[in-house]
């Protein structure tokens, strides 16, 4: 066994996977550690892959990677115990090559980008999980990282180490670069893969072979905590998750998996899922923290990228792990040539991550956090509002229009002082992204 | 939320390779029994590795799926690690 590398990556997920292909293609020698029996075993998201950041490291992936379906309809249900308003987009375009975006299945999806990053060169090590991180000694203190220590004891030495290795972020915290994320800034999903052959699902989320929908559901599938719940249409199978604020879920005695079941009997969703067997159930945060809480990224012969470097902005994630990676192995590939791998010079990573379009994303949605802790219910109070007034509007009675209209104000008045709540409202509207 | 009492294992659909030694552990069982009212694990948990018997909290670390979540919440008193190498959730999709 060769125990000697240029770089070692830690953790096949997205980030990783993507910053190993990145470093082999550049022509430095990289082990990829991966806890899991394989790649992907041990990820679960929504999920979609979004084809142009991904084609960043691989152009025209989609063509050989593993995807379930191409996705041309999002839609947003805001739910209510008997009633939903949808909002929605279908584009047509995106049912054509190259398309927008794709559902996926992460053991597929993984283990064919960790096979991509073998085929240039990289050295994939599975079932390894790393325990420590190891410091080249000095007199006095630790000198810079130059390995890792697996759970058997064996040792793997290189002159850099990144560490990819996802939202908990063992590793991270042990070198001191990251600090306790505390439970508002995380949120936490359970998901059931629902089996359910491929025409049904066509058939029940209208669309053409092969095509697939996502939908987001606020509202009822939390009760009354901030969250989400969702369903993925994959080729022969339905993905349906839910899940909120760490904090919330726990203030308000929920259990996540208990939301799920009784998310489960909402009649609008009993009759999507309806005669699908669940094939597997599965739970995974997401660090929800934003600018504040994005640890160091980099110190002598480290670098963090992904989820355990917090790159989340809305709905995305595994692009950003990507790109991340990416941006991670091209500074270390420049600290080869220098033959230089201290902070100083690994520092171009951070340069580079400050001035992407999603650390923008990032810092300008840094008060989200503080809005949903100040404002537990909001998610709660929104929907009530929305399905209450639609169910006025919609109503076909005996009343002018104006009436309507303000029967709708009242109802406002009643769930909250109304000045409060416009700002409310507008604040909501404004925070409230899909995942 | 009572309906937690009544839960069967969400588990019999996963494929688990389970270790002979436990990856969590508590620091302080004292701190369960004086100090921690509403004991979160037992419900935060999305596997309901945790629960409260006999005065005691039982952890059934062969159910855990490796959310990281109990650590999250309760980062004073769970000891969390991930199973060695190999073992633990295999997840097929
Ligand atoms: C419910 C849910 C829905 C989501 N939906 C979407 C979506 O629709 N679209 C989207 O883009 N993103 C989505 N995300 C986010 C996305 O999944 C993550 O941002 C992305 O997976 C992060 O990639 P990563 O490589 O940083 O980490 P991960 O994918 O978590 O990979 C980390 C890897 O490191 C390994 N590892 C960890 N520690 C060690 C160790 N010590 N030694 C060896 N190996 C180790 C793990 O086994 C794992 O393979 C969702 C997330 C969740 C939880
Ligand atoms: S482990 Fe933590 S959350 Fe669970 S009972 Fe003990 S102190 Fe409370
Ligand atoms: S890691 Fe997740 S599944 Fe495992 S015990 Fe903790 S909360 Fe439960």
């Amino acid at each position: 066994m060769k125990d000697t590398y240029d770089a070692i990556v830690v953790g096949a997920g997205p980030a990783g996977c993507a910053a190993a292909y990145t470093l082999a293609a550049g022509g430095v020698s990289v082990a990829l550690l991966e806890r899991g029996s394989k790649p992907g075993s041990k990820n679960m998201f929504g999920g979609t892959i979004y084809r142009i950041p991904t084609e960043e490291i691989i152009p025209g992936f989609w063509q050989k990677a593993p995807l379930e379906r191409a996705v041309i309809s999002d839609q947003l249900w805001i739910m209510e115990q008997d009633s939903a308003v949808n909002i929605g987009f279908t584009g047509l375009k995106y049912s054509i090559p190259p398309y927008n975006k794709f559902t996926a299945i992460r053991t597929d999806f993984d283990s064919w980008f960790a096979q991509q990053a073998v085929k240039v060169g990289a050295r994939l090590y599975t079932k390894a999980l790393v325990k420590e991180l190891l410091y080249e000694k000095k007199l006095l203190g630790k000198g810079p990282i130059n390995g890792v220590k697996m759970d058997t004891g064996d040792k793997l030495y290189a002159n850099c180490v990144i560490l990819c290795e996802g939202v908990n972020a063992f590793l991270t915290k042990q070198a001191g670069l990251r600090s306790k994320i505390p439970p508002h800034a995380m949120t936490l999903y359970c998901k059931e893969v629902l089996e359910l052959p491929g025409h049904i699902i066509e058939e029940r989320f209208n669309l053409e072979k092969g095509l697939g929908a996502i939908m987001g559901m606020v509202g009822y599938p939390t009760a009354g905590a901030v969250g989400k719940g969702g369903i993925w249409t994959n080729k022969n199978s339905l993905s349906l998750m839910v899940g909120g604020y760490l904090d919330q879920l726990a203030q308000k005695k929920l259990s996540p998996y208990i939301l799920l079941q009784r998310l489960k009997q909402h009649p609008l969703v009993r009759k999507l899922i309806q005669g699908a067997k669940v094939i597997e159930y599965q739970a995974h945060m997401i660090p929800k923290g934003g600018y504040h809480f994005i640890p160091n990224l980099y110190s002598d012969g480290l670098l963090v990228a992904g989820d355990a470097a917090v790159m989340i902005s809305g709905r995305r994630g595994t692009d950003l792990a990507m790109l991340s990676g990416k941006y991670a192995a091209e500074a270390v590939i420049a600290a080869k040539a220098k033959e230089d791998f201290s902070a100083e010079t690994l520092r171009s990573y951070q340069v580079k991550l400050n001035n992407t379009f999603f650390m923008k994303d990032i810092k300008s949605s840094r008060n989200v956090l503080d809005y949903y802790k100040d404002h537990p219910d909001s998610d709660f109070l929104m929907s009530k509002f929305i399905n209450d007034a639609a169910y006025h509007y919609f109503t076909t009675g005996m009343q002018s229009e104006k009436k309507v209209l303000d029967n709708i104000t009242k109802e406002l008045t009643i769930l909250q002082l109304p000045l409060k709540s416009i700002k409310d409202i507008y604040a909501g509207l404004k925070y409230w992204g899909v995942f | 939320m009572d309906m937690i009492k009544e839960i069967r294992a969400p588990l019999e659909f996963n494929q688990h390779k389970v270790d002979r030694q436990s990856h969590i552990a508590i620091k302080d069982a004292g701190l369960c029994k004086k100090k921690c009212t509403l004991k979160p694990c037992t419900y935060i948990c999305p596997s309901q590795v945790y629960t409260w018997q006999n005065h005691s909290l039982r952890i059934d670390y062969a159910r855990c799926v490796e959310c990281g979540a109990c650590h999250a919440f309760c980062q004073e008193n769970i000891l969390l690690n991930y199973p060695r190498g190999g073992f633990g959730v295999e997840w097929r999709y």
